[in-house]
């Protein structure tokens, strides 16, 4: 048997003013419109990732069906459902990049750190990931970490980047 | 003229010495005829005789209890019953063929979807109850595991036909 | 949409439609095939499954029939060289991720996907990549799942959001990825969840208890009437070598439309219980020996006749039309006044001759606002609740006075939770608002009660609706003060212009009422019945210790009797407790008869299996006790002789729920804690609580009580620990939850569960302490 949650129990103040900032643009009774909004919020706030907890959480606090947030969550490649590193390099395998050779930048990547796509490293500080078309064919092979795109990529350039990271 | 030519044959009994030419010519032929059973009949590998269940070669039971060959049998002589085994798997609990009512015809056989349900080539069997015309499940796969290398290299044989 | 009708032709045929139906409608009424399979006409368009694509006249490409709207002058092809390829396209690709794992599949040979593949499908597949496997969940113990053979029609996701009023099924993942599922693994919950069974067009939602049991074609399909409700949802019932195998809806609009719960449909597996009574058996020096029926029926009259007018009656209200007239005949000339079927009533001051609904199930979708007393719908009655979901989906207020803040699965228009003491006044209060005035003690009642916010809020509200509903339910019926809960309520409903009803529980209540299964002048009704030990009683299909309002008295009461003849399906324990001679009747399924339901449709059904082991038809064992009576007019050879007589006696009355003038209100005041022993759903009736796989469902089955955080924390009691909870002497040890649906003061403490026979009233007096 479920009780109503209290909504002020959920999150802390600062995501609940982001979340309701999305809320407020639509209409009452179309809150589940800030859904994929509050799930980004939530997701950041969580270290890049998004729990069961967190998602019922996002839920409750707008008057959804568990089930309903799951569907987004799940669909969308950008929600992370199991943790990842503090650096989530995003790898494009698309067309133009498989074309300018991403395989070697793969990899490299692979080789490095040590993990395969959708891994951890064991330090937390890396996970890798294999995504399509970020839109920048024309400075292919490219990576995006953090919302940050790193372009046309050579094994080196990849070293330096990642020692440039934190 | 009939009549005649009639009246010639029945007086020189044309008819009789044809028929003993047959006779005669048979009489040196070889033998149709066998020793049963110091001696056999050849059996084609689509021999219908006794049922049996057979058993993959890592021992678990073929028959899934989908109830075709129950669906299928004209003279209704299968009986099953099914329900989920211990591992959740679909078994039958019961699997009869009454073989007092079985035709062998072989439409189980050919129905069967994991060929479970075969036909072996015994014919020699005999009962002394009434009960034991029943094939059960138990007495099914017996024979099975009995004479697989037969029942399998049958099957091999006729792949291409089935 | 508009009236408008248009003109299209379709396959050469010209078809009337309205302007706005969509083709696959106007086809369907026409008779004109055409695969498909998300879409359902109870169900919002998905047009997903792309099965029913059909060839439209300057349309550049095929369209879904169940997604395009009917214009006037449309030509359609539905077997055209373009529509059939373009079926066919669709069928190659639904089946590149169907398993052909049809022989071991419980839908195969009734299979949508079958059907349609050989029907619309091309002989051979191109596909010759591995297929993908999705891993099951466990969704409950009424619904099997075998994801792989899912092909995303999303009826069952559809059906949770837009029938059951919960959406527990999503569509998570996409593209190649996308699966049907719970995501996180949970049991379904919804009391309506079976009917996705009916609606998987494949084999991938299939009935749990009825799994791997039986094939398709072996089923024979036969109609029947669900006994377990009020409802009286039309059911077929599929039969394999005389065993109900499993219970499917039959299509009536008027009632059930196509849906059943899944109470009606999984409460056939109680037939086969260990504990049926097949041998009339007998007590002697406190064990129980088989006899003979001759011996028996001879030891039943030789008791009867002792007793004559002293004998006592109680009938279930589940009966049928036919044992009910015939017990309350037998009673009738025997001179014996006492007889009674209102097992779960407390309060006898006054009430309706024939309680019913008050207006037809059909309508109950079109209420503009409807006030609910006393009852947890969604769990007594679920098909009324959906239909009363539809009215509050379309803008209907539905409003409850509970004690318990039940959980429905639409947003209420208001909700006044109280404990049931004060629900006389609190109901007074919306009655005060609304404007009644009464005379008597019922007026100074209302013109002494609070009025409130909430009171005014649901007042203004019933007044203001056009088409309003006021309903009594089964808790209000097990309230002390019902006789006065009734007189307000029906005060409140004249007053607003409403429709005045009662929401009566088992499948024959409005049939034991038509027929006066009620005492006569001088008789003794069922609570008095069982508080005072007579000389020989007869209890028709009763098992005292859940079926009564006070089951520990009943008990009590019954033991002491002389002698207790049980007419009964079920040998339980209980019933040996307390009976001496046990007579064994013939269960649903098993026996022909009428119910009459609470719209006061009346619904007749045939038996379709034999009856277990020496058990006889309910009808047929009162008849013969008549006869042996030497009772006049029992010389009965049918079971439609029987129902000639009452449809002759009942003539053309009905639901009758005009009430009389209590007289005394004085209400009850609990000395301490209240009792609310609501019946959990499935609980309700003998069959049901042998259901297995019903009673694993999460639903209440064993002793429980629910008390709020302010209360717990006063009694220092810990949630999920155990409490010693009593009631009229005796106490009972059970688990203790806390709860905030639960007002101050109150324990909330289902009834008809294990551990509850020895608790007392339904609706009282309560203690309560750390165990």
């Amino acid at each position: 048997m479920k009780a109503a949650t209290d909504k002020n129990s959920l999150f802390d103040a600062k995501i609940r003013a982001e979340i309701d900032h999305w809320i407020a643009k639509y209409p009452p009774d179309w809150k589940q419109g800030a859904c994929m909004a509050a799930l980004r919020i939530v997701q950041d706030a969580n270290g890049g990732w998004l729990s069961n907890e967190l998602m019922d959480d996002v839920a409750s606090y707008l008057d959804m069906p568990p089930i309903a947030v799951y569907e987004v969550a799940t669909f969308y490649s950008m929600y992370e459902l199991k943790p990842v590193g503090k650096h989530k390099v995003c790898v494009c395998t698309n067309v133009s990049c498989m074309l300018n050779g991403c395989d070697r930048i793969v990899e490299h990547l692979e080789g490095r750190l040590g993990i395969k796509f959708g891994e951890v490293t064991e330090d937390g500080r890396f996970s890798l990931k294999e995504v399509e078309c970020l839109g920048a064919c024309g400075g292919a092979p490219m990576l995006q970490i953090g919302n940050k795109y790193y372009e046309n990529l050579t094994p080196d350039l990849v070293d330096s980047i990642l020692d440039g990271l934190e | 003229m009939n009549t005649l030519v009639n009246y010639v044959r029945s007086l020189f009994l044309v008819e009789l010495f044809r028929g003993m030419g047959v006779t005669g010519r048979y009489l040196f032929r070889g033998k149709f005829t066998l020793e049963y059973p110091e001696e056999r009949a050849p059996q084609s590998p689509r021999f219908r005789g006794l049922h049996a269940q057979r058993r993959y070669p890592n021992g678990e039971e073929r028959c899934i209890a989908c109830k075709l060959c129950e669906a299928t049998c004209p003279a209704l002589a299968i009986t099953i019953e099914a329900a989920p085994r211990e591992d959740g798997q679909r078994r039958t609990t019961r699997y009869d063929i009454d073989l007092f009512k079985c035709i062998f015809c072989g439409f189980c056989e050919e129905s069967c979807p994991v060929d479970a349900i075969v036909e072996s080539r015994i014919y020699e069997y005999h009962f002394e109850n009434r009960e034991d015309a029943v094939m059960t499940k138990s007495k099914l796969l017996e024979l099975g595991e009995k004479y697989e290398a037969q029942l399998a290299a049958d099957r091999a044989v006729q792949a291409a036909y089935r | 949409m508009s009236d408008k009708k248009v003109t299209i032709e379709v396959d050469g045929r010209k078809l009337e439609a309205t302007a706005g139906q969509m083709l696959i409608e106007v086809t369907d009424a026409a008779g004109i095939e055409v695969p498909r399979f998300c879409y359902h006409k109870k169900l919002s368009i998905a047009a997903n499954c792309r099965m029913c694509l059909v060839e439209v006249e300057k349309a550049p490409k095929p369209l879904p029939a169940c997604a395009t709207p009917v214009m006037d002058g449309m030509v359609v092809k539905t077997r055209s060289p373009l529509a059939i390829q373009a079926q066919q396209g669709t069928m190659e690709f639904l089946l590149i991720n169907h398993p052909l794992d049809c022989p071991i599949c419980d839908q195969g040979g009734e299979c949508e996907l079958q059907d349609v593949a050989i029907g619309y499908g091309d002989d051979a597949s191109r596909y010759v990549e591995v297929k993908r496997v999705v891993k099951d969940e466990d969704i409950g113990p009424l619904i099997e799942t075998e994801m792989t053979r899912c092909i995303h029609c999303t009826r069952c996701v559809r059906f949770g959001a837009e029938i059951a009023g919960i959406r527990e099924l999503g569509a998570t993942g996409r593209g190649e990825h996308m699966r049907i599922g719970t995501y996180v693994g949970t049991t379904v919950t919804s009391e309506m969840s079976g009917n996705v069974i009916d609606l998987c067009p494949v084999g991938a939602l299939t009935a749990k208890p009825s799994r791997y049991q039986a094939r398709a074609w072996e089923l024979t399909q036969t109609n029947a009437i669900a006994p377990h409700d009020s409802v009286g949802s039309n059911v077929h019932l599929h039969l394999r070598r005389g065993q109900v195998m499993r219970a499917v809806p039959a299509d009536n609009e008027a009632i059930n439309e196509t849906w059943i719960s899944d109470r009606d449909r999984f409460a056939y597996q109680g037939l086969s219980a260990g504990d049926r009574a097949t041998q009339p058996l007998v007590k002697e020096n406190g064990g129980w020996r088989p006899i003979e029926w001759s011996d028996a029926l001879a030891l039943a009259v030789e008791k009867l006749r002792d007793a004559r007018a002293e004998a006592n009656a109680l009938a279930a209200p589940h009966a049928t039309l036919e044992e009910l007239f015939l017990l309350r005949k037998l009673m009738a000339g025997l001179d014996a006044p006492s007889l009674d079927y209102r097992l779960r009533q407390a309060d006898f001051r006054a009430t309706s001759a024939v309680p019913g609904y008050g207006l037809s199930i059909a309508d109950i979708e079109r209420l503009d606002a409807a006030l609910l007393v006393g009852s947890n719908l969604r769990k007594d009655l679920p098909i009324i609740n959906h239909r009363l979901r539809k009215a509050a989906l379309n803008g209907g207020d539905v409003m409850v006075l509970n004690p318990v803040d039940y959980e429905f699965n639409y947003p209420l228009g208001g909700a006044l939770i109280t404990s049931p003491s004060n629900m006389v006044a609190s109901l007074a209060g919306i009655a005060r608002a609304v404007g009644v005035s009464a005379d008597g003690a019922i007026g100074e009642l209302i013109d002494g009660a609070a009025e409130n916010d909430e009171t005014n809020r649901l007042a203004a509200r019933l007044t203001a609706a056009d088409k309003a509903w006021v309903a009594v339910g089964a808790l209000a019926e097990a309230h002390p003060d019902y006789a006065v809960l009734q007189a307000i309520a029906s005060a409140i409903a004249e007053a607003s212009g409403a429709v005045f009803g009662f929401l009566p529980m088992a499948s024959n209540s409005v049939g034991a009422a038509l027929v006066g299964c009620v005492p006569s002048d001088g008789g003794l009704d069922a609570v008095q019945q069982l508080s005072q030990p007579g000389k020989t009683s007869i209890l028709l299909d009763i098992e005292p210790a859940q079926d009564c309002l006070n089951p520990a008295q009943a008990m009590r009461t019954l033991d002491e009797t002389a002698f207790v003849i049980a007419i009964s399906s079920f040998a339980s324990d209980s019933l040996k407790a307390c009976a001496d001679l046990i007579l064994p009747m013939a269960a649903f399924a098993e026996t022909s008869g009428t119910f009459i339901n609470g719209e006061g449709v009346w619904q007749r059904f045939d038996g379709c299996v034999r009856p277990l082991g020496e058990a006889r038809p309910g009808w047929k064992i009162l008849r013969v006790l008549g006869t042996m009576l030497e009772l006049d007019g029992f010389d009965y050879e049918s079971p439609a002789q029987v129902h000639d007589e009452v449809r002759a006696m009942i003539g053309d009355r009905g639901i009758d729920n005009s009430l009389d003038d209590p007289g005394d209100v004085e209400p009850w005041r609990p000395k301490g804690m209240q009792r609310i022993g609501d019946v959990p759903i499935y609980r309700i009736d003998a069959l049901t609580r042998r259901a297995t796989a019903l009673q694993q469902t999460g639903e209440p089955v064993s002793a429980l009580a629910c008390i709020n955080a302010a209360l717990a924390k006063r009694l220092r009691i810990a949630d999920r620990g155990q409490v010693k909870v009593g009631q009229g002497g005796k106490s009972v040890v059970m688990a203790v939850r806390v709860s905030e649906r639960v007002p101050n003061d109150t324990v909330w403490c289902p009834a008809a569960v294990d551990g509850s026979e020895l608790l007392g009233p339904q609706i009282g007096d309560i203690t309560l302490e750390k165990a």
